[in-house]
């Protein structure tokens, strides 16, 4: 083994090393449980604990073509483990699930299309409201356009069907 | 191997997990899995809305996907 490659094991190591709080070792056990159960081949690895977010990917033969894809199956499944996170105990921990880097694709994805259509708001002074987004893709949006001094952004409607609003600022 | 993950997540969610029963019914094109659950747990695997329900459908239909069939989950009292 070369010293890069034990170096960037090291790194990994200390990474998932990351101090748990007892709450987020719930979280993670509940998560592993789950895939331990699923009849998949698939794993749990701690990717960042961040706030209130334990960000978990799931690793594994069968989590691209499965959970990978589309981000519906992946919400709906981190929708329910939050269900049964909170049930007895409203732990302040939550779980966001990832699966073959849908969220960083999706993250990029949600910025690029932030800007464009703020470029389109700046150009007919019009406000423009997006379709209905969870409330952490609704953020993505929100702290993309944070910094552009002739735009605001807002959100409206009740969930699921939160919307964000991108308007010019007065 | 798809009502394992079923499983799983409805008797996490309930309060009586022993009273927990799917069943899985073939048809041609389809496979049913009638959901049962003890009548005051009911409302845990509906959800506001119907919101927990249809998660519960979304989860199952992906992990059949690579089984190429139609999956139907129906929660029954």
């Amino acid at each position: 083994m070369s010293e890069l490659q034990e170096d960037t094991e090291a790194a990994h190591s200390s990474e998932n090393a990351v101090a748990l709080s007892e709450a987020e070792l719930a979280a993670l056990k509940l998560v592993e449980e789950m895939c331990s159960r699923s009849g998949q081949a698939m794993e749990a690895n701690v990717v960042s604990a961040q706030g209130e977010y334990l960000t978990i990917a799931l690793v594994g033969e069968d989590v691209p073509a499965t959970w990978g894809r589309s981000g519906q199956a992946l919400d709906a499944l981190q929708m329910l483990l939050n269900a049964i996170l909170h049930r007895h105990n409203p732990s302040e921990v939550r779980i966001m699930l990832d699966a073959d880097n849908y969220r960083q694709r999706r993250r990029e994805l949600l910025q690029n299309y932030a800007l464009q259509i703020a470029d389109e708001v700046k150009q007919r002074n019009e406000e423009c409201e997006l379709e209905p987004l969870p409330a952490h893709e609704r953020r993505i949006i929100h702290t993309a356009l944070a910094d552009d001094p002739a735009i605001s952004t807002y959100s409206e409607g009740n969930e699921p069907a939160r919307r964000v609003v991108i308007a010019p600022r007065q | 191997m798809l009502e394992n993950l079923l499983e799983f997540l409805v008797k996490a969610l309930v309060d009586e997990p022993d009273q927990v029963n799917i069943t899985e019914v073939q048809q041609d094109q389809a496979t049913t899995y009638e959901v049962r659950v003890a009548p005051n747990d009911l409302g845990k695997v509906i959800g506001k809305q119907g919101r927990i329900a249809n998660a519960l459908r979304t989860v199952t239909k992906a992990a059949a996907m690579k089984h190429k069939r139609k999956v139907y989950v129906e929660i029954i009292a």
